[in-house]
């Protein structure tokens, strides 16, 4: 009775001390979606420009489901698909380029590491000016290819560095446990090395994608005549005051994310089911396998 | 390409070419050969309609080196710092709050963390303006309470430039941090209390300096693109709070100096290069390039 | 097996690389004419219905994009970028040097009848060889009658210490300094160094009175400033979002004169739809088109049967209503004095902090 008091007491303990925790926490959370509510807000302001608040009306979403803004929409879907495409190459990239420059020794490897740093280092305007120069030299038509190549150079080294933080000993020596296995180097890629930076690639992705569609300087640097990115046109409307209509499509933009999230959420927690199973029974073999091999 | 031609420790050079090869040539073809060009630029003469022309001169390290451009740099570093220093203060606990979550509740928190990412950060600068406009909800609110009897301008001072740069870059702080706490062993944590150690000298003694690359990450994703950005200082400074990235977009906008421009992007490029350095001196590099 | 994990790998990469580069390309012309056309010019400043029933009316795709200064057209057309573009948008000051530096292709104003609609005041017989001008921009003095501690009559109100943190402006050497050199009686387009200089001195103390550049028409709105110097485009949007409460006059100047500036359509040189632009051209100079247009975007404009056909809420706009419309300056192409005027305007941007 006396340790179940004690018990009791001492989980009380516990949660007051969280409780500091939880609001300094939730401090920095609504610094992050203040703004954001705010933003969502105005989307129900009704007035030309958000100048300031007007009163309420709904009137936006209707106008903006018309599509007859059809440059905001475009310019919306140059976003996404931008975003997806800089994705892809940059984790592609990113993860070979990782276990490459951790695990190999090669004549000009500390200058790559060190170009790796440039593209974080120099402020974008420089790095997009730059490239305008070097691509008009070599010829190249400005437009979504150029884009994507400005978003990559900038996301790859972000994801090299992730992943390779990711790579430690343990990598190395499951690897190596792998291959005395009989794994060939592909298997052991695809079935031990990938899964074990996962963490890594989740993040590299997520930061690839999240750079590539808020950037503006590049996208705005590097756009062709007939695309341009949402946030370079929500740049040159911002001159003359944003209309309640970019709320209005970042709201639902913002609705979407977070349905997607769920989703995958959903899948990712199947994929871990069958994966922890999967695991399990491959334990049970590599047991056995040493059990017998102790027993030769 | 030069890169690839290196020799791997074993014979087979292939696992090399494919894995070194595309990021090696990637950096080369769209860093090396621009970032040189833009070091070349910058011993150049300006056109009249900017753009450069190939005349060699030292004009725009000359002009750089006047004492009007050394206020804004010392400036620039100042700001860039303060941000770095509060998003580490802010960053470290928070990172450690959700890296010792369990798994799953982490994984949630970040995602939590990067949403309010994903709406254009030009429409959340613009949210903090409405936020904090002479009309705004803040000085209603002030006003309605009589706490001042005067609208205050927040909006263009430095102090919003500020918490514009915080609340923009303190993402990137958390994350490189919460990898590095995240990959700390508990048994470590565990060891260092039964050893007797407060969890105080814990987080000095054993935390800290075991999470110190993933600090040290963090100090790079905040302060360098911090003293570069002229988006945040341009929306929230008015066009008057001006910073070294500032100075620099105009060079290449309406000022149409790009050698001047040029130079003083080199000039971060020492700046930077002399922190990696200064960081090499108290910790070994290897750590750095776990980054 | 390795070289099968390789050549999968470089096949995605090549796939990806191909689908990005692809995505860039843009539909090529047809036989029969341009099926599009592609115009850089500032946002916000043509209706989408225009364009819409220019789409439907030529079957001409128009794809927009937009600049955020006017340098930036000036960096395209000057670094070769022209080419990507049929129609670029800029203003009459850098016409001079743009032609002089045959960055431009001459124009056949035969193809573009409705260009009779122009007021030729506004047209120079040099301009009409190359540029069309689209709308047109008083820039001049706007203030709060409630709100501005002073009533402002001239230039040189706007250095007062009274008007300290009440001033939201305009941005651009080329667009500030010209009023400072009016102030101390200099030509608005000086070359003059000493003049620049002394012009500088000027908006140093204006600059002390600003609070913010750009936005202006956002700001008064919401109260953070008293005047501004401005567009009369944005002071009508001003006006506009004001509504009943407007308390927004244009200070009655009695010898200082402003600023008329025009925002031009040029072709670059060696652009590809150039039978498009001309189609555009025509389209939007004529009467009853610009009219339409001028609903949204209600700029001055130098259209003349396009102001004559506007609606009665254009022309009873108060953000027009001034009696100075005929004392005013043209910005001139400076020439090489372009230089000293970055140069001194980059020295007033840099000292701010001081």
């Amino acid at each position: 009775m006396a340790a179940a008091e004690r018990l009791n007491r001492k989980q009380k303990r516990e949660r007051r001390r969280k409780i500091p925790w939880t609001i300094f926490a939730a401090l920095v959370y609504s610094s992050f979606y203040i703004p954001v509510l705010v933003m969502i807000m105005f989307s129900f302001n009704d007035a030309k420009r958000n100048y300031s608040w007007m009163g309420f009306t709904t009137k936006w979403y209707p106008k903006l489901f018309s599509f007859g803004n059809h440059d905001l929409w475009e310019s919306l879907a140059y976003s996404l698909i931008i975003a997806v495409v800089v994705t892809v190459i940059s984790v592609i990239i990113g993860v070979l380029g990782g276990i490459g420059l951790k695990k190999f020794e090669f004549r000009g490897k500390k200058f790559i590491n060190m170009m790796l740093f440039v593209p974080i280092v120099v402020p974008e305007i420089v790095l997009a000016v730059s490239m305008l120069i070097i691509f008009m030299i070599a010829g190249f038509k400005l437009g979504l290819g150029t884009i994507v190549i400005g978003h990559c150079t900038f996301c790859i080294p972000y994801a090299v560095i992730i992943i390779k933080g990711r790579i430690t000993g343990d990598n190395e020596t499951l690897q190596e446990a792998s291959m005395d296995l009989g794994a060939n180097r592909l298997q052991t890629f695809l079935k031990v090395t990938i899964p074990s930076i996962m963490p890594g690639i989740m993040s590299a992705a997520f930061l690839s994608f999240t750079l590539s569609i808020d950037d503006v300087m590049i996208s705005n640097m590097l756009a062709g005549a007939s695309q341009s990115t949402l946030p370079v046109l929500i740049l040159s409307v911002n001159r003359t005051g944003i209309t309640p209509d970019i709320n209005a499509l970042t709201t639902v933009m913002v609705i979407v994310m977070i349905f997607g999230m769920i989703v995958m959420n959903i899948l990712q927690r199947i994929h871990n089911k069958r994966e922890a199973r999967m695991l399990a029974e491959s334990d049970e073999r590599i047991r056995a396998a040493r059990l017998a091999a102790e027993e030769y | 390409m030069t890169a690839s031609k290196g020799r791997a420790k074993g014979t087979n050079r292939l696992p090399l070419l494919a894995q070194a090869g595309p990021v090696s040539l990637w950096m080369i073809l769209f860093v090396t050969i621009p970032m040189l060009f833009i070091i070349f630029i910058s011993f150049m003469t300006r056109g009249t309609f900017g753009g450069v022309e190939y005349t060699p001169s030292l004009e725009s390290y000359q002009t750089m080196m006047e004492v009007t451009y050394f206020h804004i740099i010392v400036k620039s570093l100042g700001v860039a710092a303060e941000t770095t220093i509060a998003c580490l203060i802010v960053g470290y606990p928070f990172a450690y709050y959700i890296a010792r979550k369990p798994p799953a509740t982490a994984s949630r928190l970040i995602t939590l963390l990067m949403i309010p990412f994903w709406t254009n950060s030009l429409m959340r600068l613009n949210a903090w303006m409405l936020i904090f406009q002479t009309n705004g909800p803040v000085n209603n609110f002030m006003l309605n309470t009589h706490m001042i009897d005067k609208p205050i301008t927040f909006i263009f001072t430095d102090g919003l430039v500020l918490l514009g740069l915080i609340t923009n870059y303190l993402p990137f702080a958390v994350l490189p941090m919460y990898s590095s706490i995240e990959k700390l062993e508990k048994p470590i944590l565990e060891a260092s209390a039964d050893l007797g150690a407060t969890p105080g000298v814990t987080l000095l003694k054993v935390t800290l300096p075991l999470t110190f690359p993933g600090i040290f990450s963090a100090i790079i994703l905040t302060f360098i693109p911090a003293l570069g950005t002229y988006v945040i200082t341009d929306m929230l400074g008015g066009g008057k709070v001006l910073y070294i990235g500032n100075i620099i977009k105009n060079q290449f906008g309406t000022i149409r100096n790009w050698p001047l421009g040029a130079a003083l992007s080199v000039l971060l490029l020492v700046i930077t290069a002399l922190m990696i350095f200064i960081y090499s001196r108290f910790a070994k590099v290897e750590d750095m390039e776990v980054v | 097996m390795k070289k099968k994990l390789m050549a999968m790998i470089l096949g995605l990469v090549v796939i990806f690389a191909l689908t990005a580069c692809g995505g860039g390309d843009s539909g090529t012309s047809g036989d029969s004419g341009s099926k599009e056309l592609n115009i850089f010019m500032w946002s916000d400043y043509i209706s989408d219905e225009t364009i819409a029933d220019f789409e439907k009316e030529t079957g001409i795709k128009v794809n927009l994009s937009y600049m955020n200064d006017n340098a930036d057209s000036v960096n395209k057309l000057t670094a070769g970028a022209g080419d990507e573009y049929d129609l670029i948008m800029t203003c009459d000051a850098y016409m001079e040097s743009l032609i002089n530096g045959g960055y431009l292709e001459e124009l056949d104003l035969s193809q573009i009848p409705n260009s009779e609609n122009i007021n030729k005041a506004y047209w120079t017989e040099q301009n009409q060889k190359f540029c069309v001008p689209y709308l047109m921009n008083y820039i001049y003095v706007v203030y709060d009658k409630e709100r501005c501690p002073i009533e402002i009559t001239c230039y040189n109100d706007l250095i007062k210490p009274e008007m300290k943190g009440q001033l939201g402006s305009i941005d651009g050497a080329r667009n500030l300094f010209p009023i400072a050199l009016i102030a101390l009686g200099y030509d608005p387009n000086s070359k003059e160094e000493s003049e620049i200089a002394e012009a500088y001195e000027w908006l140093k103390k204006y600059n002390a009175n600003v609070v913010a550049y750009g936005s202006t028409e956002t700001n008064i709105v919401n109260g953070t400033i008293s005047a501004m110097l401005t567009y009369d485009g944005n002071t009508a949007e001003a006006m506009a979002a004001m509504g009943d409460n407007n308390t927004l006059t244009v200070a009655p100047f009695k010898k200082d004169p402003v600023q008329l500036g025009f925002d031009l359509y040029v072709i670059p040189k060696g652009a590809k739809h150039m039978d498009a632009a001309y189609a555009f051209l025509n389209y939007i100079t004529d009467a009853e088109v610009m009219a339409k247009n001028l609903v949204e975007n209600p700029y001055s404009c130098p259209n003349d049967a396009a102001v004559a056909a506007a609606s009665e809420e254009y022309r009873n706009d108060p953000a027009f209503d001034f009696d100075y419309k005929e004392n005013i300056f043209f910005q001139e192409d400076v020439g090489d004095a372009i230089k000293i005027y970055d140069k001194y305007y980059q020295k007033l941007k840099v000292d701010t902090g001081e």
